[in-house]
């Protein structure tokens, strides 16, 4: 296990919900690669972590998806993000980490 | 058929052997039968019955069962009745094959009376309407969903603290049925309005929160240990549609 998997990268705390943590969620899909920001309690979504511009759920029926793919944030090809991700999206100096 | 063998050895062999001595074996078989009981009482013996000498019944089995009988009749309180019909479950599974005859299966159900058949609810308040759907009283459904794999999951972390996470964590006094009655009743009162209640739609989704008396629960996490875990009486509910996407208290 790698030791980067034990740490919670996250942005800041939620402002909708007030007890999730704004973390960077990645979507690998069709061989691209799709970074954004997810709330680990209401599910409220960014486009990235200045969290200027709310990606919105498309319905109540529906699971928030994916803005590229438009699977579910759950699903099987999503995971949050590790430090390299993170980097790789240029996010790095946005974030904070935090031992699991 | 070998139990039939040996009792016509025996009348054999006592045809064989003088009257006088066969007339004191019998009264002797007759006097174990009488006083096993009684002796084995006294005692502690564990000295085998005649039929189980014969063959028809186990001896190692009926010293067992006792046991469990006695625990049966002085035991009133619930948990008390619970544990006792636990101790005859495990008992039956250590058993030998005598546990597994239909005839034990009685025992086992005797211990149940006067306690509350089992609630078919799940956590005792949601009614399950579809494949790893649940439905509360209040209308809300706690379906498969979130990182934990299903809602019910998600918000069972609120019933502990998490002291190393960062920021809030609000975190439930209670157990998970209690949880959820408190989730319905704050979801109730704050769709319709009632009063210390509040309705925030968001994109997708609507967060209600609701006060209660007294509180329910504690801050956690970093921030919470911080202020030394004061108490909270608000409870926030995010819900999408009428499915529960989080629930937990907060300040």
């Amino acid at each position: 296990m790698n030791s980067q998997d034990s740490k919670i990268i996250y942005v800041e705390s939620c402002p909708i919900c007030g007890d999730g943590l704004c973390r960077v969620r990645i979507c690998v899909s069709n061989q691209m690669v799709t970074g954004f920001i997810l709330c680990d309690e209401c599910e409220a979504m960014w486009t990235d972590p200045f969290m200027q511009e709310r990606i919105p759920t498309i319905s109540e029926e529906t699971e928030p998806q994916c803005p590229n793919c438009e699977q579910s944030i759950w699903g099987k090809n999503t995971h949050w993000a590790n430090i390299g991700e993170v980097c790789l999206l240029g996010w790095f100096d946005r974030v904070q980490m935090v031992d699991e | 058929m070998v139990q039939k063998q040996r009792q016509d050895a025996a009348i054999n062999a006592l045809r064989m052997i003088p009257t006088k001595w066969a007339v004191i074996i019998v009264v002797a078989i007759i006097g174990y039968v009488l006083l096993q009981p009684q002796v084995n009482k006294w005692f502690g013996w564990s000295l085998p019955s005649v039929a189980s000498l014969v063959g028809d019944e186990k001896p190692t089995s009926k010293t067992k069962q006792e046991k469990p009988n006695s625990v049966e009749k002085t035991s009133t309180p619930k948990s008390d009745s619970k544990q006792s019909q636990a101790a005859v479950e495990k008992k039956s599974d250590q058993d030998d094959s005598r546990s597994k005859t239909p005839t034990a299966q009685p025992r086992v159900s005797d211990q149940q009376v006067g306690a509350e058949p089992p609630s078919e609810k799940f956590h005792g308040i949601l009614v399950e309407i579809g494949r790893n759907r649940f439905e509360s009283p209040a209308g809300l459904v706690y379906g498969p969903g979130s990182e934990e794999g299903h809602r019910l999951k998600h918000i069972e972390r609120h019933l502990e603290d998490q002291p190393k996470r960062p920021g809030l964590h609000g975190v439930f006094d209670g157990d998970m049925h209690a949880f959820l009655v408190a989730i319905d009743d704050a979801y109730s009162r704050a769709k319709s309005g009632g009063k210390g209640t509040k309705k925030i739609p968001d994109q997708g989704s609507t967060i209600y929160e609701a006060s209660f008396a007294k509180p329910i629960g504690f801050l956690g996490g970093q921030e919470g240990g911080r202020k030394r875990q004061p108490p909270l009486k608000k409870l926030r509910v995010v819900v999408r549609g009428n499915s529960v996407i989080t629930a937990f208290p907060f300040q």
